[in-house]
């Protein structure tokens, strides 16, 4: 995601994981999947509950309601898919795909400063209906987590 | 590996399929590439052969077996993946590597026409498990990268412990003769 002068006056996708609400660009948002098999294979990336299939694409599953909530989310069963970059620049993106409830709706709002102290996947809030909402920036979300050095640091490179 | 069907298979599959051998270590299934294994024997037939490994330099692997001149180490799939142990029954004895790895069970061979790369989300050390990922009758299976299992310090390691037990076993035989 990009500075968040980008993102003022913009359209938003607001979402719910746990019993909060938070917003994603539209623009990042490919679409919102029923419930789906999730399938599972061993592997030591933190956050990743496994791999769905959509329109023949394996879509990875960021299981992120433990870093927004502080705990685990049984009633999820939609999958909202959205891009995510790789490194500095968008040259690298891939579908990924974040459990939810199913209920998303549209908003279109300008993007404030996100509050002081605010975890450094907050890119910003949004001021709806009387509420501040939280805009997640998803590269960082899930790589704050993945890029930890306890995640894989047992594993030595192979040929 | 050699199958009685091999050569009608063959003749079936198009270029642009390959064969994969799905086995189960524990409730996982895995592909490999059929031509990258050399046999399949079952642990009972192995286990004459097997030398253990007193020193568990690399916990995963217990045992070396020799198999046509060769030392494969034997690696265990379930500590390998991290699974709940299970008891193995199979050994796939890998071709141009000298690993076998201890397998609960062959489901079947397949043809796959595409090995999905396995998404960047993944960081761990499954992308050197992993060379991608199928999709097969309404499942996701992880292809497994042969030479995957062992890193080349842990054949180091597992070599000096090799010729260690086979100059004990020299030392032991000039005792008693």
């Amino acid at each position: 995601m990009s500075g968040p002068e980008n993102h003022a006056r913009k359209s938003w996708v607001l979402l719910h994981v746990g019993n909060r609400r938070f917003a994603l660009p539209a623009e990042s948002v490919m679409e919102l999947a029923p419930p789906v098999r999730l399938h599972n294979f061993p592997h030591t990336s933190r956050l990743i509950a496994g791999v769905i299939v959509r329109r023949g694409r394996i879509v990875p599953v960021y299981d992120v309601c433990p870093v927004l909530c502080g705990r685990e989310s049984s009633v999820h069963r939609f999958y909202l898919i959205a891009e995510r970059a790789f490194g500095a620049g968008n040259e690298a993106s891939e579908a990924s795909a974040i459990p939810v409830n199913g209920e998303c709706e549209l908003a279109s709002g300008e993007m404030l400063p996100p509050q002081e102290n605010a975890p450094p996947y907050f890119a910003g809030t949004l001021a709806i209906e009387n509420a501040n909402i939280d805009v997640l920036d998803l590269q960082k979300l899930v790589s704050a987590e993945i890029n930890n050095p306890t995640a894989a640091n047992h594993a030595e490179l192979r040929p | 590996m050699k199958i009685a069907t091999q050569d009608s298979a063959k003749s079936r599959r198009s270029r642009s399929t390959e064969a994969v051998i799905l086995f189960c270590i524990g409730a996982q299934t895995f592909a490999i590439a059929a031509d990258a294994v050399q046999e399949i024997r079952s642990t009972d037939s192995l286990a004459t052969a097997a030398v253990e490994m007193e020193f568990a330099e690399v916990p995963k692997v217990r045992h070396l077996v020799e198999r046509s001149h060769r030392t494969y180490y034997v690696v265990s799939g379930c500590a390998h993946f991290g699974l709940r142990v299970t008891r193995p029954t199979l050994v796939l004895i890998l071709r141009q590597i000298r690993t076998a790895v201890l397998v609960d069970s062959i489901e079947r061979m397949a043809d796959v026409s595409a090995v999905h790369a396995l998404p960047q989300a993944f960081q761990g050390e499954e992308r050197q498990w992993y060379r991608g990922l199928i999709y097969l009758e309404d499942r996701v299976i992880p292809v497994i990268k042969p030479d995957g299992f062992l890193t080349p310090n842990e054949f180091a390691r597992l070599d000096r412990a090799a010729k260690a037990i086979e100059s004990r076993k020299e030392l032991e035989g000039t005792v008693q003769a």
